[in-house]
C-alpha cells in the first residue's frame, strides 16, 4: 500500500496513517497495536467494575458511586430509546458499547501512547482502527436483527414492505447504511481528532494544541454517546415494529 | 505514483473536505439557532434541548467526517495509485 | 488504513467476552443494588408517610381531648361559682331574716315596755293627781 510520507523530514513528530504493527497468528494477520490498547482498556473496565461491585454498600461512595452513576445514565439512555418493558435485557450490550467506546476514545486522547516505541506503527485508540469500529457496528446490526426476530418472529420482515412495498429497496439499503454510517462516523471522528492534534503538534508543539485536545475529549465522549444511543434506537425500533414513524434515515 | 493521479488526488481531497463542511456548517448553525430560540422561549426545557442538540450536531458532524474519510482515502490509501 | 483482516472478528469476540464479564461484574450486582435501594427508599418513604399520618392523627386527638377537658374545667368552675353564689345568697338572706326577726322582737319588747311604763305612769298620774288634789284641798 503506497503511503505519502509528508512529514517524515521534520524532526519533531511525524504523522503515521496506515502503518500497522502486524502480528501473525497461524496464517492470520492482526493489528497488534489495536489489541494491546484494547487489552489495556478492557483491563481498566474490568478493574473498575470489580472495584465497584466488590463491596456493595447501601450508601455508595468512591468508585461504586461513579459506576452507579454510569449505570443509571446507561439505563436512562436505554429506557428512553426502547421503552420501559424491553430495556432491561439490553442494558449490558448497550452499556458495554458505551463504556468500551468511551474508555477507548479517552485512552487515545489521555494516555501518552506515543512514548511507547513499537517496531512499526504506533499505539492509539482502538477506535482509531477501522476493524474495531466495523466489528462493533456489525455486532449492533446482528443485535437488532436478533432483537426483532426474537420479539416479533418472522413478522419482523414485514417491516420491509410496511407502509408500502415501493420502499422495499430503501428499507433493504437501510440495513447496509446503518452499520456503514455507525462505523465510519466513529472511525472518522476519532481519526480526525488524532490527526488534527497531530498536525497541530507538528506545527506548534507547545500549548496551542491544548484547546483542540479538550475539544477532542468532548467529541470523543459525544461519539460514544451517539454510538450507544443509535444502537439502542435501532434495537428499540426493530422490537417496536411499524407502530411509530421510522426514525431510521439518520445520515 | 503517477504525478497526474497524485495532483488530482490532493485537489480532490481538499475539495472533499471543503465541500463536505459546507452543508453541515449551514445546518449546524440553523439547528443551534433554533435550539437557542427554543431555550429562550422555554428556559425550563434547556436540558432536554441541549441533549438533543448535541446529538443532532454529532449527526451533522458525521457528514463532514465522511468527506474527511474520503479525503484520507485519497491521500493515504489511494486505490488508483499503483 | 482500510485493510480488514482477522482483527475484525477477533475484536467482535473480545467485545462479546467483555460484555459477558461486565454483565457478571457490573450490571447484575450494581443493578441489583440500585433496585434494592429504590425498593428500600420506597418502603421507607411509605413508612415515614404512614408514621406522619399517625402522628397527625394523634396530635389531632390530643387537641380534641385538650379542648374537651378545658371545656369541662370551665363548666366545673362555672358550677362551683354558681353554687357559692347560691350559698352566699342564701346565707345573706337568712342573716337578714334573723336580723329582721331580732329587730321585730326588740321592737315588740320596746313597745311592750313602753305600754307598761305608760300604764304605770297612768296609775301614778291618778294617784298623784289625787294627792295633788288632797294637798290643794287641805
Amino acid at each position: 500500500m503506497p503511503l505519502i510520507h509528508l512529514w517524515t523530514a521534520l524532526p519533531l513528530a511525524k504523522l503515521e496513517v496506515g502503518h500497522h504493527f502486524y502480528w501473525h497468528i497461524g496464517n492470520l494477520r492482526v493489528h497488534g497495536q489495536v489489541f494491546i490498547t484494547t487489552w489495556f482498556v478492557m483491563a481498566i473496565l474490568i478493574a473498575a467494575a470489580f472495584a465497584a461491585s466488590r463491596n456493595i454498600q447501601r450508601v455508595p461512595s468512591g468508585i461504586q458511586n461513579l459506576m452507579e452513576y454510569a449505570l443509571e445514565f446507561i439505563r436512562d439512555l436505554t429506557k428512553s430509546q426502547m421503552g420501559e418493558h424491553e430495556y432491561r435485557a439490553w442494558v449490558p450490550f448497550v452499556g458495554t458499547l458505551f463504556l468500551f467506546i468511551f474508555v477507548c476514545n479517552w485512552s487515545g486522547a489521555l494516555v501518552p501512547w506515543k512514548l511507547i516505541e513499537l517496531p512499526e506503527g504506533e499505539l492509539a485508540a482502538p477506535t482509531n482502527d477501522i476493524n474495531t469500529t466495523v466489528a462493533l457496528a456489525l455486532l449492533v446490526s446482528l443485535a437488532y436483527f436478533y432483537a426483532g426476530l426474537r420479539k416479533r418472529g418472522l413478522k419482523y420482515f414485514t417491516k420491509y414492505i410496511e407502509p408500502t412495498p415501493v420502499l422495499l429497496p430503501i428499507a433493504i439499503l437501510e440495513d447496509f447504511t446503518k452499520p456503514l454510517s455507525l462505523s465510519f462516523r466513529l472511525f472518522g471522528n476519532i481519526l480526525a481528532d488524532e490527526l488534527v492534534v497531530g498536525v497541530l503538534v507538528l506545527l506548534v508543539p507547545l500549548f496551542v494544541p491544548l484547546p483542540v485536545m479538550a475539544l477532542g475529549l468532548f467529541t470523543s465522549a459525544i461519539q460514544a454517546l451517539v454510538f450507544a444511543t443509535l444502537a439502542a434506537t435501532y434495537i428499540g425500533e426493530a422490537m417496536e415494529g411499524h407502530g411509530g414513524e421510522h426514525e431510521g434515515a439518520h445520515s | 505514483m503517477d504525478p497526474l493521479v497524485a495532483s488530482a488526488s490532493v485537489l480532490a481531497a481538499a475539495l472533499a473536505v471543503g465541500l463536505a463542511s459546507l452543508g453541515p456548517g449551514l445546518a449546524q448553525g440553523n439547528a443551534s439557532g433554533q435550539a437557542l430560540e427554543g431555550i429562550a422561549r422555554q428556559p425550563e426545557a434547556e436540558g432536554k434541548i441541549r441533549g438533543t442538540l448535541l446529538l443532532t450536531l454529532a449527526f451533522m458532524e458525521s457528514l463532514t467526517i465522511y468527506g474527511l474519510v474520503i479525503a484520507l482515502v485519497l491521500l493515504f490509501a489511494n486505490p488508483f495509485a499503483s | 488504513m482500510f485493510d480488514f483482516d482477522a482483527t475484525l472478528p477477533l475484536m467482535a469476540v473480545q467485545f462479546l467476552i467483555l460484555t459477558v464479564i461486565l454483565n457478571a461484574l457490573l450490571y447484575k450486582p450494581l443493578g441489583q443494588a440500585l433496585d434494592n435501594r429504590d425498593e428500600y427508599i420506597r418502603t421507607n418513604l411509605q413508612q415515614a408517610k404512614e408514621r406522619l399520618q399517625q402522628a397527625t392523627e394523634l396530635a389531632q386527638q390530643y387537641e380534641q381531648e385538650l379542648v374537651s377537658t378545658r371545656r369541662q374545667a370551665q363548666a366545673l368552675i362555672e358550677e362551683a361559682r354558681a353554687e357559692a353564689q347560691k350559698i352566699a345568697t342564701a346565707e345573706i338572706a337568712e342573716a337578714q331574716q334573723a336580723v329582721q326577726a331580732e329587730l321585730l322582737k326588740i321592737q315588740a319588747e320596746i313597745d311592750q315596755q313602753k305600754q307598761a311604763t305608760l300604764q304605770a305612769l297612768e296609775g301614778q298620774v291618778a294617784s298623784l293627781s289625787e294627792q295633788l288634789l288632797a294637798k290643794l284641798l287641805a
